[in-house]
């Protein structure tokens, strides 16, 4: 989301406006397990054998990617934390192409706003819209029922050769620096 | 996310390279899971553990929620000279202010800006109590050091530091009364003070000011802590409301002050106010009393300025109002103000979503022309606009006690 090594600074005068410092002692309450897709999820069981990849971002994007070459996107339970109760969840519109890097929404809480950012290039196929009606999921189940959007991969080939999409173990040793 | 947080926190927080302090209460906060920030160089809990910030915002609204404020400046003045002091540096009408009676006003410079917001309490014809922002601290004080030498009048200034503490809430006062017995509450209206004893649960007298931040019933108590045993005192004090009351208690931190405050329509300094503008475009104009607007009785800094735009509202460029939305918060000012057709006309201060009315509460500042209630505006936020609309403060209708 908005803490990209490259955007930060950037973004943190435009963007986040929270007036109090989120806590630092978060990452240490993560572990690898903390990022597993729920396997009760829509998400999960899109197709029968689960996502063929898992890949996260350093701003707290998950990406979860099918053999059909969709990905759901999400974000991370440290980024849910991180905002708090969510209040409202702006999604992109269907049909929509867009590029890595491109804002597809964002995710407002009472103490601050986050953009969501596109982890890769592709075709907004679907929007979660429960996430419309019921913003407080993306706390409650982040990495399952909160699914953003589901994307169309322009080039499946990104997601293995991508040095932006981390694996769950790159991810976590990635809060450890926050 | 968190990355781009802590950068707004050194922004706002100037003094972070230096020591943090600690209120009397600080180690009650940590024991209650309280998550510690820097504030105007103090460590002060935002949230406390096993409560959302709209979990302790609704609490507020609905129970009994504890403030610790003791980061606020207090102030002592008296002697003969301390009425000219207060009237020079601020609006304030302390002659028909009754004793035991407090106001909210503000610390004025000589351009009519506004230096810190506070509030005065007379405690008699030449006694008086102030309490001043925590973030102003070195400024007020230097400020008004100088404005004592200048007077060269007869009076005494003093600061301390103690326990205050904000309870706020609508039952407020049926908690507190349970530990004043020989003093019914309800005889304190909003803005009225007084001494009083605790029970066997705090020695020295507690300043009890009817009062509240929040736009909730209330009270802000000010408890002697300057010893270990007073200190101990107020910290047990404050244990016992929650450990006591689980039920109707609850410690709430910054976050849930500030979406509170924003709803009930009230300035935060630093973003509402500054030293560059004057009550009248911060639309407090009833902060300077009929009593102080003829030009004799306007001896207050600033006031040939301030008189001037009361009697001309034309001189007034831009003026505070408060702005309802939905869909993504206005939050700060990067969010620049359109009219629909598509000139700006002024700026956020401050927003936030509000866990009381659904959809978003911001003030901010515009033209005057576009400040009408119900004028449709263009609000960007994230380089897109939204739609919004000048709204009528307070946000969520206040719940004062006025008897």
């Amino acid at each position: 989301m908005i803490s990209s090594l490259l955007r930060a600074p950037k973004l943190a005068s435009r963007f986040s406006a929270s007036r109090y410092p989120s806590s630092r002692i978060i990452a240490a309450r993560f572990n690898s397990a903390d990022h597993k897709i729920n396997t009760n999820s829509f998400v999960y069981k899109y197709l029968e054998e689960g996502p063929k990849t898992v890949k996260y971002t350093a701003e707290h994007e998950w990406l979860a990617v099918f053999k059909d070459d969709t990905a759901f996107v999400g974000i991370t339970k440290y980024a849910s934390d991180a905002l708090g109760d969510a209040t409202f969840i702006e999604l992109p519109e269907v049909g929509v192409t867009v590029e890595a890097g491109e804002s597809i929404g964002s995710v407002e809480s009472v103490k601050s706003a986050s953009e969501i950012y596109s982890p890769v290039a592709g075709e907004i196929l679907a929007i979660n819209q429960n996430l419309e009606s019921s913003p407080g999921l993306i706390n409650e189940d982040p990495l399952g029922e909160a699914w953003i959007a589901q994307i169309k991969l322009s080039d499946p080939s990104v997601v293995e050769s991508s040095e932006e999409l981390l694996d769950v173990a790159e991810y976590d040793a990635s809060l450890e620096d926050h | 996310m968190l990355r781009s947080i802590s950068l707004i926190s050194k922004r706002s927080n100037s003094s972070s390279s230096a020591a943090l302090l600690k209120t009397p209460l600080y180690e009650s906060h940590l024991a209650l899971g309280g998550k510690m920030v820097p504030y105007a160089g103090f460590e002060m809990p935002v949230l406390y553990k096993d409560q959302s910030h709209i979990q302790s915002h609704n609490w507020v609204r609905a129970n009994c929620g504890l403030f610790d404020v003791s980061h606020m400046l207090q102030h002592n003045f008296s002697g003969p000279s301390a009425k000219a002091l207060l009237e020079k540096i601020t609006p304030i009408d302390l002659a028909s202010l009754p004793v035991n009676s407090s106001s909210l006003t503000v610390l004025l410079n000589n351009e009519g800006g506004i230096i810190d917001d506070c509030i005065i309490t007379k405690h008699g014809e030449e006694q008086f109590y102030m309490v001043t922002n925590a973030g102003c601290r070195e400024k007020d004080v230097k400020f008004i050091k100088q404005e004592i030498s200048s007077l060269q009048g007869d009076l005494n200034h003093n600061t301390f530091e103690g326990t205050l503490l904000a309870v706020q809430g609508p039952k407020s006062k049926e908690i507190l009364q349970k530990f004043v017995s020989d003093f019914d509450l309800n005889k304190l209206t909003f803005g009225q003070t007084k001494f009083n004893k605790f029970n066997s649960i705090i020695d020295s007298e507690v300043h009890i000011a009817r009062s509240g931040y929040t736009g909730e019933d209330g009270f802000e108590l000010s408890i002697a802590s300057s010893n270990d045993v007073e200190t101990k005192q107020a910290q047990d004090f404050f244990n016992l409301l929650i450990s006591e009351y689980p039920e109707v208690v609850k410690p709430i931190g910054l976050a849930a002050r500030d979406s509170l405050r924003l709803e009930a329509g009230m300035c935060l300094y630093g973003y509402e106010l500054n030293e560059s503008i004057t009550p009248i475009e911060a639309s407090l104009a009833w902060l300077i009393p009929k009593a102080r607007r003829t030009p004799d009785l306007a001896t207050f800094n600033g006031s040939s300025k301030i008189l001037s735009q009361l009697s001309d509202r034309s001189l007034v460029s831009h003026q505070r109002v408060g702005i309802t939305s939905k869909g993504p918060a206005p939050r700060d000012s990067s969010s620049k103000i359109f009219d629909k057709s598509g000139a700006e006309i002024g700026y956020i201060t401050s927003g936030s979503p509000s866990p009381t009315l659904g959809g978003n509460v911001a003030q901010g500042y515009v033209k005057r022309g576009s400040h009408k209630s119900g004028t449709e505006i263009d609000i960007e936020i994230r380089g897109k606009k939204r739609p919004g609309v000048i709204s009528k403060m307070p946000f969520v209708p206040n719940n004062f006690f006025r008897g």
